[in-house]
């Protein structure tokens, strides 16, 4: 990028002349200066873990929420704009809620990814509206296609991932999210993994506080959403942080 | 929901449109309908009972449906009147309770709640002149005690230590007022509502044998299997029948 | 088809042949509440058939008779309002206790009969509206002002109206005892004795004769005490369970002085 957006940055409505739409790029930028958000799809479940940066250490514990449950079988966690993100959850909501009341039965995970898709893609095609800030980590079980994971993006795409990761940590936690085994990987081992990722991609210079949100689907959980329990996530940062301290020690003493 | 409508809403049913000089097309009438519900409060729970029928017209079109929906845990309801008006009725409940589940704020709505949520929708409905035909028996435990309570398509709501709908109203009331006691168990309600279905079977004709009982108690909800009720034929005012200036009834 | 109806063979909707859908002819659903105390002939309740040219049309009805007798004297520095428990339906009592009274303030009750589920729904709002006059003028809601409150909300229901019967009763601001009577669509007036529900005709010439001392010509009229005034009312009630069949089972006499509300339950036959 030369020059950013050269007048073709203003709406989604316009093209540049090769072929980009800005807006939706700014949008992914939004992302990239939030909390990381990664999931996995592993043997008995699916897990997400967010880094939520807390603005201030007077926040009550909890406030504003990145991990939302949408229905009984499904939750999200959100990276970039808090507020884009609690609509897009919302949506999902009414999606669940408008699916069961036509087919009584759950929404299957590929027609929940594939609406909130449609939901953000439509927000990419009008001057008077702007893309979504945020993307969706989405969690879900069908009796068809198991457990699954989906990355929804402001530009409307929608991908089935083993493991994702968006926000600013992202590059990093991909690399580590690689070298899992998603076939053998069990959920308790996971949250210990994302916990582990999550404290390690955490920037200390940048935010000082962070909450970690985690989600899960799993055999664990009888196959409902659920924050993962409390004590859980905390034993499992504690045991990431601790290994990281221990690391830091080793590279000092060398 | 966004102010803005980008999307096609995802919500948004169809509803009932009233055309100028046309008959409505809303639930005037019930068509498939449950008769009688019955409940009572115990000192350790709640118990509720009903026949497996439901009507059309006169006709009894089917013979093994269950009127009994559970909400939580801790609440189920018994509905009767018209069965497609139960139906909705139960998604409507479900669609709340998975919306409190989703918000996951750690609270849950008391059988109170559901109640008054019902009441408040029946009501919503018949000020619409729009009503869903029933009348839903709400049984619930909670903070150690029974709750039993009843709404009709009116919006009328209130609770009792015994509630009957229908014919049972009639028929039942009666039975259930007599047989009550503030230390009645719900082993020993659950034979007093068996026999008084029985009532309701020979003398209800929208009734049939097939019934079910459920209970809520501390150790939560239990829907009982569909059962078939035990009967005698062969009273001797049944074999007989009415007699020339005798005012029995048979 | 009411009870009765039922075990009549052939009985027709309001005199027209029986109608060819289902419904017409289910003999009893649940809904069947309304208007049996009316007894129109055989009609199922809830549901009239038009007698408009056209299409036969049959409507929901939404309005139902729930029964009860409610009433307010005034005295000297006091005011009784009461009224019954029982909540009826055509020919059956559903439940034999459910309170018709809502204590408003700690000066003011009123007492609602009619129709049950407006009855709720109007005390219920009234509930939230002294709550918000609590909270913006950091003070309770006066009896005047309650009253004129209730006749508004009333009115707001001109053209679909609350099917209530209220009787207001209280302590004012100078610490007297009023009654006031209402209709359904909120005209209201200010008396020392008021009664209203399906004891009405029975009870409010007791009361005209005993507490307003109308036709005894020349007695001088003289102030009742609490108890002699709590006393005629439940004899005024026991009166009435006496031949009105929707008012019976118990009464809730609530008896207001400056030190708050006083509430006594009293036994009536429960036949």
């Amino acid at each position: 990028m030369t020059s950013i957006g050269t007048g073709y940055d203003l709406s989604t409505t316009t093209y540049s002349p090769d072929g980009r739409v800005f807006q939706i790029e700014y949008a992914q930028k939004a992302i990239e200066n939030s909390g990381t958000a990664i999931g996995v799809s592993c043997k008995d479940g699916v897990v997400m873990a967010v880094e939520k940066v807390v603005v201030s250490k007077m926040l009550v514990p909890g406030t504003m929420r990145r991990a939302h449950l949408v229905d009984h079988h499904s939750g999200v966690v959100i990276s970039g704009l808090i507020s884009d993100g609690r609509q897009l959850a919302t949506r999902a909501r009414d999606e669940c809620s408008s699916y069961k009341s036509v087919y009584d039965s759950p929404i299957p995970g590929h027609v929940l990814a594939e609406r909130l898709a449609n939901f953000a893609h439509v927000y990419t095609l009008y001057a008077y509206v702007r893309p979504f800030g945020c993307a969706a980590l989405l969690g879900a079980h069908d009796d068809i296609n198991g457990y699954q994971l989906y990355l929804v993006e402001p530009s409307g795409v929608s991908y089935r991932y083993f493991g994702a990761a968006v926000g600013k940590g992202k590059q990093a936690a991909k690399t580590a999210l690689e070298k899992l085994d998603f076939k053998t990987l069990t959920c308790r081992e996971a949250v210990k993994e994302l916990a582990k990722i999550i404290v390690d991609v955490h920037d200390e210079t940048k935010d000082k506080l962070y909450e970690l949100e985690m989600c899960w689907v799993c055999e664990e959980s009888k196959n409902k959403s659920q924050l993962v329990p409390q004590d859980l996530v905390d034993e499992a940062r504690k045991a990431a942080e601790a290994a990281q301290d221990d690391d830091s020690d080793m590279d000092d003493d060398e | 929901m966004s102010g803005l409508r980008l999307t096609e809403g995802s919500r948004g049913l169809a509803a009932s449109v009233a055309v100028e000089g046309a008959p409505l097309t809303r639930t005037q009438v019930p068509y498939v309908t449950g008769s009688s519900v019955l409940g009572m409060k115990c000192a350790d729970g709640v118990v509720i009972a009903c026949d497996t029928m439901a009507s059309y017209g006169t006709l009894a079109r089917f013979k093994s449906l269950s009127r009994m929906h559970q909400v939580s845990p801790n609440c189920i309801l018994g509905v009767g009147g018209d069965y497609s008006d139960f139906q909705q009725l139960q998604t409507m409940v479900d669609a709340e309770m998975t919306a409190q589940y989703v918000a996951n704020d750690g609270l849950t709505l008391s059988p109170k709640a559901i109640h008054s949520f019902l009441a408040r929708h029946m009501y919503h409905r018949r000020c619409k002149v729009d009503p869903l035909w029933n009348t839903v028996i709400v049984a619930g435990f909670d903070k150690g005690e029974g709750v039993l309570s009843l709404v009709d398509l009116f919006g009328t709501a209130f609770s009792s230590d015994v509630l009957a709908t229908g014919f049972g109203l009639h028929l039942g009331l009666p039975l259930l007022r007599n047989a009550h006691r503030p230390d009645i168990t719900v082993a020993e309600a659950k034979g007093v509502l068996e026999d008084i279905l029985k009532v309701l079977f020979y003398r209800d004709a929208r009734t049939n044998d097939v019934v079910q009982l459920a209970s809520v108690t501390a150790a939560g909800v239990e829907i009982g299997k569909m059962t078939k009720l035990k009967t005698e034929w062969g009273y001797k005012s049944f074999v007989e029948g009415a007699r020339v200036g005798d005012d029995s009834s048979w | 088809m009411d009870a009765l109806g039922l075990l009549r063979p052939g009985a027709s909707v309001s005199g027209l042949p029986a109608a060819h859908t289902p419904g017409a002819a289910t003999g009893f659903a649940l809904g069947d509440h309304a208007g049996r105390a009316q007894a129109a002939p055989a009609a199922e309740p809830g549901v009239v058939a038009s007698t408009a040219s056209g299409p036969l049309q049959r409507r929901f009805q939404p309005y139902q008779n729930n029964g009860g007798t409610v009433l307010a004297v005034a005295g000297k520095g006091f005011c009784v309002v009461a009224s019954d428990t029982r909540l009826g339906l055509g020919y059956s009592i559903p439940s034999r206790k459910v309170s018709r009274i809502l204590k408003m303030t700690d000066k003011v009750v009123l007492a609602s009969s009619g129709m049950q589920a407006d009855m709720l729904t109007l005390h219920k709002t009234l509930r939230m509206r002294l709550v918000q006059y609590q909270q913006t003028h950091q003070k309770h809601m006066s009896l005047t002002a309650a009253s004129q409150m209730l006749s508004n909300m009333l009115y707001t229901r001109r053209f679909f109206p609350y099917y209530t019967f209220n009787v207001l009763g209280g302590i004012d601001e100078n610490g007297e005892g009023w009654a006031y009577g209402y209709d359904a669509i909120g005209s209201h007036e200010k008396v020392s004795a008021v009664c209203s529900g399906t004891g009405q005709t029975l009870i409010q010439p007791v009361l005209d004769n005993q507490i307003e001392f109308k036709q005894q010509w020349g007695a001088p009229k003289v102030d009742l005490s609490l108890e002699a005034t709590v006393e005629l009312i439940r004899d005024a009630f026991t009166s009435a369970g006496e031949r009105d069949i929707y008012t019976g089972d118990f009464v809730e006499i609530c008896k207001i002085t400056k030190d708050g509300v006083d509430v006594e339950e009293f036994q009536l036959k429960l036949d």
